[in-house]
């Protein structure tokens, strides 16, 4: 049982790490990133590249993850989203440009890393054993270093200058332009933000289970799981929702193990019925 | 004249905090009766209860006799008691006459399958539609701006556009929310003059209001909350002298009650 | 338009699809052009379901779900309890309103990305469930799926067997259009009709609607089911063409291109779906020559398409009817 809550607690950080990004994008833009299972997978690949092709130290790989993906995402917000925000008649059809944009990078994932999946050398070696929890030091290095990018965006968000003006921007874009916000301005950073927390996750994961073009997609899907568990644009929801899947992730694998594949399934249904419960998720706000 | 809603006991808690604590008053037929009261005395908590968009903890409306609690809004609007939206709540893709036209929802006598397989029960309903729609554009002063898009409708006209849908639905009592709100005088006179109208054509009203002028100029009778209770009952000149009522206003200006 | 100019551009548009796509087809020999305008008749007919929901202000990311379990239903009762294929397809598109009917009921009461995204979910519900129940016939799916048998009433032959005839792909092709015809006109009905008029206040506003008496929760259903009937139709046909069905038949991606033909032709006209079923799946074909790129241009293609026509290529003809 101990070991079942560790693993979940480690899946759970993650988890709740990638779904803060999601949700902020969420928040500030009404967009729903589709790409952003993409953006984990380039952020995993980068740092494949860094760490464990070129050797270089594991902290300047993880930097090179995020600032990349940083930069990507300032540039598909002002280039893109915001010119189709600002041409479209209904704001869905930022669903269409999200979507394309996932195609684009799986498509350029693909060209540039090919289609085998790859690992890196571990970054600490052993394993923790003790009062019945088995936990190679590895996974617990990237769940703690996960813990520790929680804090630090929470912290960020709630005291900065930057953070304070996106926080206003999530509440209310006009009331927030009214008082002098510059929406634009802090929408990329947000973008940037949102991407950067995804390329960050990629790289921290990829010493632990390596990565393939393949997932994209399907860690989208989890995190958008995530988001409407938690509630879309809270951030805490994006982190209650991260554990609470993490968990829910790790006790089913264990107790359902001898139904065959059937885990995700019941989470899938347990969720359709939360939500018909709770359409807003635990504390999401309504109207989504 | 013989009371056509009856609001009961109602009480609306929201965890723990009590919007509505055990309101009761009627609405005479063909009366214009106004609820007035300062921020947050749970004036619209009220009215959506009686409109069926809330659900009252305890207590119940009753129209007619019949208890309208508890239904969905649309069940609410079949039996007569149909409200307009504060804000200028439309639908803005659709022109001024189409909103009109289809807020006659309740009066159709064809069967949505009917609609689609175009019978003539549908075609005889949808032309009566036509017509009714142009008689209620005409009335609110819209006829002029029949085939516009309703999002590029002025302010002003907007209300009056809101006032129409409710109408076309041939509602028993027209719950207006805050009509006179945003209005210079000259609107506020234009809309008092418009609702006494609707009473003449037979309709009750009840009003939910901040405009102290309009309301003394336009009821018939006054119901004041404060701090979600009723603290009066009367006619304009009774509540102009309620003490009860000036004291709730007290800190607020004196001509803002009218006085 | 006029009255007359529209009869003239429906059978103007009929005579090219039951008359010169065949001749032209069997003058050229590309015999294989019929396969892929079945699929995109087939598939434009589940967009079109995808395109309802969107009348309604829903963003529906689930239709995947609906003709993987449209294909099933047919497979089953095909191959497990012997029946004609024909009534499956009524079959079919049936338990898949009826399913749509109870999983709406709760869910249609999301609005905006929750509906998205718990409909983008229900995909993966779906091939979770083929893949676990034993009737499915987990990974291993459905095959050998005969072909379709002779259909006729009071002993007079209306569709010979698929089975004997010389050409079963014109058979499947004039079967998928004919449906896409019909499935279009009904939209068409549909949006024209006080009924569309109706959705369409629920998309522009649902408080309102309530308001004016409209049951929300019945026409949100209604739309929805009619929707989920589609797909089901849609995927009993594919399970019928490709005589199998599997629990990646369609998947996630499948449900997303069903969104993005939708967004492609343009949200706020009937045909758009179909048009943008067409040129999203021509354009995937035609990419096909330029090898490990297609994907890379197919997506730029669509980046590109976004950001200078985001409300839909059918928006292009309205502009330029405007000015013109």
């Amino acid at each position: 049982m101990e070991q079942v809550i560790a693993n979940g607690f480690y899946l759970g950080a993650q988890y709740a790490l990638i779904a803060l990004g999601l949700t902020l994008i969420f928040a500030l833009m009404n967009v729903l990133n589709f790409a952003h299972g993409q953006m984990y997978v380039l952020g995993g690949f980068i740092s494949y590249t860094v760490y464990g092709q070129l050797g270089l130290p594991f902290v300047v790989a993880l930097l090179a993850s995020g600032v990349t993906l940083a930069v990507i995402g300032a540039l598909m917000e002002k280039f893109l989203f915001r010119t189709v925000i600002k041409r479209s008649l209904r704001e869905e059809s930022t669903m269409l440009l999200a979507a394309a944009t996932a195609f684009f990078f799986d498509a350029v994932i693909l060209l540039i890393f090919g289609e085998k999946q790859r690992g890196v050398p571990k970054i600490v070696k052993g394993v923790f054993n003790e009062g019945g929890i088995i936990m190679p030091y590895d996974r617990m290095v990237v769940g703690v270093l996960a813990l520790v990018f929680i804090a630090a965006f929470v912290l960020y968000m709630q005291y900065s200058r930057v953070g304070r003006a996106m926080r206003a921007l999530a509440q209310d874009r006009v009331a927030a332009q009214l008082m002098g916000v510059q929406v634009d301005r802090y929408s990329m950073i947000g973008f940037a933000m949102g991407a950067m927390l995804a390329g960050i996750v990629g790289g921290l994961l990829v010493t632990i289970t390596g990565v393939n073009s393949g997932i994209g997609g399907p860690i989208s899907i989890k995190a958008f799981m995530m988001v409407m568990i938690g509630g879309a644009g809270v951030v805490g929801g994006a982190i209650a929702g991260g554990f609470i899947l993490g968990m829910m992730e790790s006790v089913g694998l264990t107790v359902l193990r001898e139904y065959g594949d059937v885990t995700y399934l019941v989470i899938f249904a347990a969720l359709m019925v939360f939500l018909s419960i709770r359409p807003n998720g635990l504390m999401g706000k309504p109207w989504g | 004249m013989a009371d056509l809603l009856e609001v009961s006991a109602l009480t609306k808690r929201f965890g723990g905090l009590v919007a509505v604590n055990n309101i009761s008053f009627s609405v005479r037929e063909k009366e214009i009766l106004s609820v007035i009261g300062p921020n947050g005395a749970g004036k619209s908590t009220l009215f959506k209860l009686i409109a069926s968009f809330l659900r009252p903890t305890s207590g119940e409306v009753r129209l007619k006799g019949e208890r309208i609690s508890d239904q969905a809004p649309h069940i609410a609007a079949r039996k007569g008691v149909v409200r307009t939206f504060q804000e200028t709540t439309i639908f803005k893709n659709m022109s001024v006459r189409e909103n009109v036209i289809i807020a006659h929802h309740l009066r159709s006598r064809a069967s949505l399958l009917g609609f689609f397989l175009g019978t003539s029960a549908a075609k005889a309903d949808e032309a009566a539609f036509g017509t009714s729609a142009d008689e209620i554009l005409v009335l609110l002063g819209l006829s002029s701006l029949a085939g516009e898009t309703a999002r590029n409708l002025p302010h002003g006209h907007l209300r009056a556009l809101g006032i129409a849908i409710g109408l076309a639905t041939n509602p028993s009592i027209l719950l207006l929310d805050e009509p006179f709100a945003g209005m210079n005088h000259d609107e506020t006179m234009r809309m008092v003059a418009m609702i006494r109208r609707l009473r003449e054509l037979g309709l009750t009203i009840l009003l939910v209001e901040h405009d102290m002028p309009a309301v003394m100029k336009i009821s018939d009778r006054i119901v004041v909350l404060n701090f979600g209770q009723k603290i009066a009952e009367g006619t304009p000149a009774e509540i102009q002298n309620n003490d009860k009522v000036i004291e709730a206003y007290l800190g607020s200006e004196d001509e803002a009650i009218g006085l | 338009m006029t009255r007359s100019v529209k009869i003239a551009s429906v059978a103007a548009f009929l005579a090219i699809v039951f008359i010169a796509v065949p001749v032209l087809i069997s003058v050229s020999g590309r015999f294989d052009l019929y396969y892929t305008l079945t699929s995109v008749a087939l598939l434009s007919i589940a967009s079109a379901g995808v395109w309802l929901t969107f009348y309604i202000g829903r963003i529906n990311i689930g239709q995947g779900a609906y003709a993987l379990m449209g294909g099933y239903v047919s497979a089953i009762l095909v191959v497990t309890h012997g029946w004609s294929f024909w009534p499956t397809l009524p079959a079919a598109g049936l338990s898949c309103a009826a399913a749509s009917v109870l999983i709406g009921l709760p869910i249609l009461r999301l609005r905006g990305v929750y509906f998205a995204m718990v409909t983008l979910v229900l995909t993966e519900v779906a091939r979770l469930l083929a893949l676990a129940l034993p009737i499915t016939n987990g990974a291993k799916g459905m095959v050998s799926i005969p072909l379709p048998g002779a259909l006729s009433i009071f002993g007079l032959t209306i569709i010979p067997d698929f089975a004997t005839l010389h050409n079963a792909r014109l058979a499947f092709y004039l079967l998928a259009v004919a449906l896409m015809v019909v499935c279009f006109a009904v939209v068409y009905r549909l949006v024209h009709s006080r009924v569309g008029k109706l959705c369409q206040s629920l998309q522009q506003n649902e408080e309102l609607a309530s308001s004016i008496g409209v049951n929300i929760a019945y026409l949100r259903v209604i739309a929805y089911a009619v929707s989920s009937f589609f797909g089901g139709v849609a995927g009993a046909i594919f399970a019928a063409i490709s005589q199998s069905i599997y629990p990646s038949s369609f998947t996630v991606i499948d449900s997303v291109n069903f969104m993005l033909n939708c967004f492609l032709g343009g949200l706020g006209y009937v045909f758009g779906p179909m048009l943008g079923t067409l040129v999203l799946y021509f354009g995937w074909d035609l990419l096909f020559q330029t090898g490990r790129f297609q994907l890379l241009i197919y997506s730029t293609l669509m980046i590109v398409l976004m950001l200078f026509l985001p409300n839909g290529l059918l928006s292009l003809a309205a502009t330029t009817r405007k000015k013109g």
